[in-house]
C-alpha cells in the first residue's frame, strides 16, 4: 500500500522552485521533479536555482529528482508547474506510476495549442487521476521567495483537495483560498495574460495610468465574456485568480507577458523577445486559442482580438490600439453574465 | 428480490437507514424529531391534497396516528417511530421476484410486448395476437453485447438506459432476455402498478416500487439503500438515470445522480466487506425509436410548463390500450426498427471495462480502482467525493447515449423541416413559431430534399467518427425514399400526421410534434447544415 511521505512538485522552473520553497517553508520534504541535471545538482548542494530564481536560497528540505516513478511513489499530493506546451507529455509519463488516491495540482496557466485542452482536461486524459485541482493567484516568484505577503486560490471539485493543499501551504506569508469553481479560476489564470500583454503595449506606448485602468477594466469585462461562455461562473473573475492575478500581470514589469507586450511596443519583434527571454510567456499561444475560440462562439472580444493580431498577424500597434479606440462604445455592464446559474 | 434474500434486505435497510439517521442527528446535535416531522409533513401534504383511493385513506389514517403518537414521544420512542416508518417504506418499495412466474412470461418472451398488451386488455390481445408476434422481430439488438454478457457473469452491472418511453423498460427487458440474461431489479413509477395484474407480473419480474409522488427525504434514503443493498447482494440493476421521460424528445443532457450514486455506495461496501467479486459495472444503452408513442403528451407536458413538467403523468398513452395497439401496428407495418444499442461498459468511476472487468484509463493502463476510494489508505465513504464520482460518471453516461443514439429517418427530417421554418422566421422565438407554424403554410419538397441530404452527409461524417448511429434503413436509400419514409411514419400513429406531402410542398401539421423529433438530433451540430 502506499507509504506517502513527501509533497511532489514537477517542473524545476521559477514557479516550480517556488512552491517547493513554500511547502518546504512548511516543513514538508519535497521531491522537485526537474530534466536538467546542472539545475538538479545545484538545488541538491547549493539549495539555489540560480537559472530560474535568480539564486535566492531555497529551503533546505528540498530534493530535487529527475525520476518521476520515485516521485509518484513517494508523494501523495503532486504540484504540476509547468508550461503548457510540455504540459501533456510530462503528465503521460508520470500517469504511468501514478494511483487514484492521488492528488495533482495544476499551477499552470496556459492552454494547448492545437487542441485548445485545458490543464485540468490533459491530467484527466493522461492519467488516472481524479483529485485534481487548479492554484492560481497573484503570485510574482520573486515577492514570495523575499517573503512578502502574497496569496492564491485552490480550486477544486474535491473538498479533500481543497483542505489538504490548504493544510500543505499553510503559511503567514502565503494566503490559499478555496473555490469550488475549478473552470473559473483555471480559465482567470489563463486568459489575463492575453489583457497582460496588452497592458505593456499600453505602458510600453506610455499611455499612462488613465489608459491602464480603461484597459484593465475592459479587459476584466472580456475575461467574464470569456468564461461565462465557457460556463464558468463570471463572480470568480472577481476574486484572486481573475482581478487579483489581472491588477498583478499588468502592473509589475516582472510579469512575462507585461514583458512582451512592453517590448512589442518598444518596437521589438517576438524573436527578438524570445531570444532575450528565457521564460515562457503563455498568453501568446493562449491569444490564438481564444481568437479561435471566440470566432467560433461570436463573443466580442476586441482586446483580445487586437492582441492576436499584433502576436500572430504582425499588424502595426498603431494600427491596431487605433482601430480599438475607435469603436464605438456600448453598455459599460453586460448584466447577462450574472445569470450564470451553478451547474456543479 | 429473491424470497430467501427478503427478511434479510428489510433488516438491512431499516438497520443501515435508522443508524444513518441517529448519527446524523448525534452529528450535527438536532434530533430525530426533524427527520420524523418532516416525513409526517410530506406524506399527510400529499394525502390530503386530492381524491383519496381505498390504500390513500388507510396511509392517511396511519400517519394521523404516528402523528399523534410522536407528539409525545421520548427519545426512545421516536426510535421505535422512525424503524416502523423506515420498516413501512422498505416494504413497500420492495419487489418480489418469482422464478416460476419469470420463466412462464419469458417462454412468451418474442410476444412479450403483445403479452402486456394482453394484460392491459385481454379482448385487445387476442384480437391482435397474429399481427403483433412479428414485432420482436423489429427490436434490434446492437452495440457491446459481448462485453455486456461477460461482466454479467464475473460482477454485478447496472443497465442505464435513456428514457423517452414507458416502452423502454419492455424494449431493454426484452434485449436482456434475448442476449441470454437474468431480468435484471429495476425501480418502476407506482403509477404502472395500478392495474393488478401488470402488478403482480412486474413485482415478480424484479421490478420494485417507487412513488416519486413521495417527497419525504426519508423515503428517497430508503430507496437508495434499497438498491445499493440489492446491488451489494449481486442483483444487477436497471436505473433510469434520467429520472423520468424526456419530455422533448432530445437525449438526455443531464442525469439525476440519486440512485446512480448508489453503485458507488455498493461498491465501497463490497471492498470493505473484502467481497469475492466487488466490482460493479455500468453500461449505457441508447434506445431509440422511430415514433414515441407517448410523443405527444410529452412535448404538450414540455411546452405548458417548460422545466416545470408535471413530472408524474398517469393518464397518457401508455394507459391506453389502443393507442398502444395503433403504435404497434404502425411499427409493424412499416416494417420500423426499434434499436437497443449497448454502449462501452464503464467502471463506477466512467474508465472504460474490458471483457475480464479490468478498468483502463484513457491511455489503455490498467487500474486499481480501489485507490480511488481510499483514504488514507483505508477504503471509505466520502459523501462529498462520491458525489463528484458520481457527477463525472453522469457525464460520461451521457457521453454514451449521445454517441449511440441511433438517427432515423423521422428524426432527420423533423429536424429540417423544424430548422427550415426557424430561419425562415427569425423574428419568431420557438413558442410563437409552434403556436403559428409561421409565415408560410408549406414548404417545398425541393428544398428539404435538399437539407435533408446536407444533414445526412453530416450524419455520416459523424457516424464515421463515432459520434452519432444511422439507422440501417437509411444505408442506400435516396433522399426523396428517407422523406418519404419519415412521412410514412408520421402518417401511420399520430392522432394528425405531424406533417404531409401535397404535389411537390410539405405541409408542416403538428408543430409541436415536429419539434420533438427534431430535438433528437440537437447537439450534433447540424443546424449549420440546414
Amino acid at each position: 500500500m502506499a507509504n506517502y511521505d513527501c509533497v511532489g512538485v514537477v517542473g524545476g522552473g521559477s514557479w516550480g522552485t517556488t512552491l517547493a520553497h513554500i511547502l518546504g517553508q512548511c516543513g514538508h520534504n519535497v521531491l522537485l521533479g526537474l530534466r536538467d541535471p546542472k539545475v538538479m545538482e545545484e538545488v541538491n548542494r547549493q539549495h539555489r536555482n540560480s537559472k530560474y530564481t535568480e539564486g535566492a536560497a531555497l529551503s533546505e528540505k528540498i530534493t530535487a529528482v529527475q525520476d518521476l516513478a520515485l516521485l509518484a511513489q513517494r508523494c501523495e499530493v503532486i504540484f504540476m508547474a509547468l508550461p503548457a506546451s510540455s504540459f501533456r507529455e510530462v503528465a503521460y509519463r508520470l500517469g504511468n506510476y501514478l494511483q487514484g488516491d492521488q492528488i495533482m495540482v495544476s499551477g499552470c496557466k496556459g492552454l494547448e495549442v492545437g487542441t485548445r485542452a485545458r490543464i485540468t482536461s490533459i491530467i484527466r486524459e493522461e492519467t488516472c487521476i481524479r483529485k485534481i485541482g487548479v492554484l492560481s493567484g497573484p503570485d510574482l516568484f520573486v515577492e514570495i521567495l523575499q517573503g512578502s505577503p502574497s496569496a492564491t486560490v485552490i480550486a477544486s471539485y474535491y473538498q479533500e483537495v481543497l483542505d489538504k493543499v490548504r493544510k500543505l501551504l499553510f503559511t503567514p506569508f502565503f494566503k490559499v483560498y478555496a473555490n469550488a469553481d475549478v473552470l473559473g479560476v483555471e480559465l482567470g489564470g489563463v486568459v489575463k495574460n492575453i489583457i497582460s500583454i496588452a497592458a505593456g503595449i499600453v505602458d510600453g506606448l506610455g499611455f499612462g495610468v488613465n489608459c491602464k485602468a480603461f484597459l484593465l477594466t475592459r479587459g476584466l469585462a472580456e475575461m467574464g465574456r470569456i468564461g461565462a461562455a465557457m460556463g464558468a461562473n463570471p463572480t470568480t473573475f472577481t476574486g484572486l485568480s481573475g482581478i487579483g492575478d489581472l491588477i498583478l500581470s499588468c502592473s509589475s514589469k516582472l510579469s512575462r507577458n507585461y514583458r512582451v507586450g512592453y517590448y512589442l511596443a518598444q518596437g521589438k519583434t517576438l524573436p527578438q523577445i524570445f531570444e532575450e527571454m528565457k521564460f515562457v510567456a503563455e498568453g501568446i499561444n493562449t491569444a490564438e486559442v481564444i481568437h479561435e475560440y471566440a470566432k467560433e462562439h461570436r463573443l466580442e472580444v476586441p482586446l483580445m482580438e487586437g492582441v492576436y493580431q499584433i502576436l500572430h498577424k504582425e499588424r502595426n500597434i498603431h494600427e491596431v490600439v487605433s482601430e480599438l479606440l475607435n469603436r464605438p462604445s456600448k453598455l459599460e455592464i453586460d448584466m447577462t453574465l450574472f445569470e450564470y446559474k451553478n451547474s456543479q | 428480490m429473491r424470497v430467501e434474500d427478503r427478511e434479510r434486505v428489510i433488516e438491512e435497510v431499516v438497520s443501515r437507514v435508522v443508524q444513518e439517521k441517529i448519527e446524523a442527528a448525534f452529528r450535527t446535535k438536532s434530533s430525530l424529531e426533524t427527520i420524523i416531522n418532516d416525513t409526517i409533513y410530506h406524506e399527510r401534504r400529499r394525502l390530503e391534497s386530492g381524491k383519496l383511493n381505498k390504500k390513500e385513506k388507510q396511509d392517511l389514517l396511519y400517519w394521523k396516528k404516528i402523528n399523534k403518537r410522536f407528539l409525545n414521544a421520548s427519545e426512545e420512542e421516536q426510535k421505535k417511530i422512525l424503524k416502523e416508518i423506515v420498516t413501512g417504506f422498505t416494504q413497500e418499495i420492495m419487489g418480489y421476484f418469482n422464478p416460476r412466474v419469470y420463466r412462464v412470461v419469458t417462454k412468451l418472451v418474442p410476444w412479450g410486448v403483445s403479452l402486456l398488451l394482453g394484460l392491459l386488455h385481454p379482448a385487445l390481445w387476442w384480437s391482435t395476437f397474429p399481427k403483433l408476434a412479428k414485432l420482436s422481430e423489429r427490436i434490434v439488438i446492437q452495440g457491446e453485447v459481448k462485453l455486456l454478457q461477460a461482466l454479467d457473469k464475473i460482477g454485478t452491472v447496472i443497465l442505464v438506459p435513456t428514457h423517452s418511453t414507458h416502452m423502454d423498460s419492455l424494449a431493454a427487458g426484452f434485449a436482456l432476455h434475448q442476449l441470454g440474461l437474468p431480468p435484471y431489479t429495476y425501480g418502476a413509477g407506482l403509477n404502472l402498478f395500478t392495474n393488478n395484474l401488470i402488478s403482480y407480473f412486474m413485482q415478480n419480474l424484479g421490478a420494485y416500487k417507487v412513488d416519486r409522488k413521495k417527497t419525504a427525504g426519508l423515503y428517497k434514503d430508503v430507496l437508495k439503500e434499497y438498491a445499493t443493498i440489492t446491488l451489494e447482494l449481486g442483483y444487477d440493476n436497471l436505473f433510469f438515470p434520467g429520472g423520468t421521460r424526456i419530455r422533448t424528445g432530445a437525449v438526455e443532457t443531464h442525469l439525476k445522480l440519486g440512485l446512480l450514486g448508489t453503485g458507488l455506495s455498493a461498491y465501497i461496501n463490497n471492498v470493505k466487506h473484502q467481497k469475492q467479486d466487488p466490482n460493479i459495472f455500468v453500461v449505457p444503452c441508447t434506445l431509440s425509436y422511430p415514433l414515441v408513442l407517448e410523443a405527444a403528451t410529452l412535448i404538450d407536458d414540455f411546452l405548458k410548463e417548460t422545466g416545470k413538467s408535471r413530472y408524474i403523468i398517469e393518464d397518457d398513452e401508455f394507459t391506453q390500450p389502443r393507442r398502444i395497439l395503433s403504435y404497434l401496428h404502425a411499427l409493424t407495418h412499416l416494417h420500423s426498427h426499434i434499436y437497443v444499442t449497448i454502449a462501452p461498459a464503464m467502471d463506477l468511476f466512467g474508465n472504460c471495462v474490458d471483457m475480464q472487468g479490468v478498468p483502463y484509463d484513457k491511455r489503455g493502463r490498467p487500474l486499481d480502482i480501489s485507490r480511488y476510494v481510499m483514504v488514507a489508505g483505508k477504503v471509505e465513504h466520502d459523501v462529498q467525493r462520491d458525489s463528484v464520482y458520481t457527477r463525472e460518471l453522469s457525464q460520461e453516461i451521457l457521453q454514451a447515449f449521445h454517441k449511440h443514439n441511433v438517427a432515423m429517418c423521422t428524426h432527420i427530417v423533423a429536424f429540417v423541416v423544424h430548422q427550415l421554418l426557424s430561419k425562415n422566421n427569425p423574428e419568431m422565438d420557438l413558442y410563437r413559431l409552434l403556436r403559428t407554424g409561421g409565415k408560410e403554410e408549406n414548404l417545398p419538397l425541393r428544398d428539404i430534399c435538399e437539407a435533408v441530404e446536407r444533414v445526412l452527409g453530416q450524419l455520416q461524417k459523424l457516424a464515421a467518427q463515432g459520434e452519432i448511429r444511422l439507422d440501417a434503413k437509411l444505408q442506400g436509400k435516396g433522399v426523396e425514399a428517407i422523406v418519404d419514409c419519415a412521412l410514412a411514419h408520421f402518417a401511420a400513429y399520430h392522432t394528425k400526421p405531424v406533417m404531409f406531402r401535397r404535389g411537390d410542398r410539405i405541409y408542416p401539421n403538428d408543430h409541436n410534434l415536429l419539434y420533438y423529433y427534431h430535438n433528437r438530433l440537437q447537439n450534433y451540430g447540424l443546424e449549420k447544415c440546414v
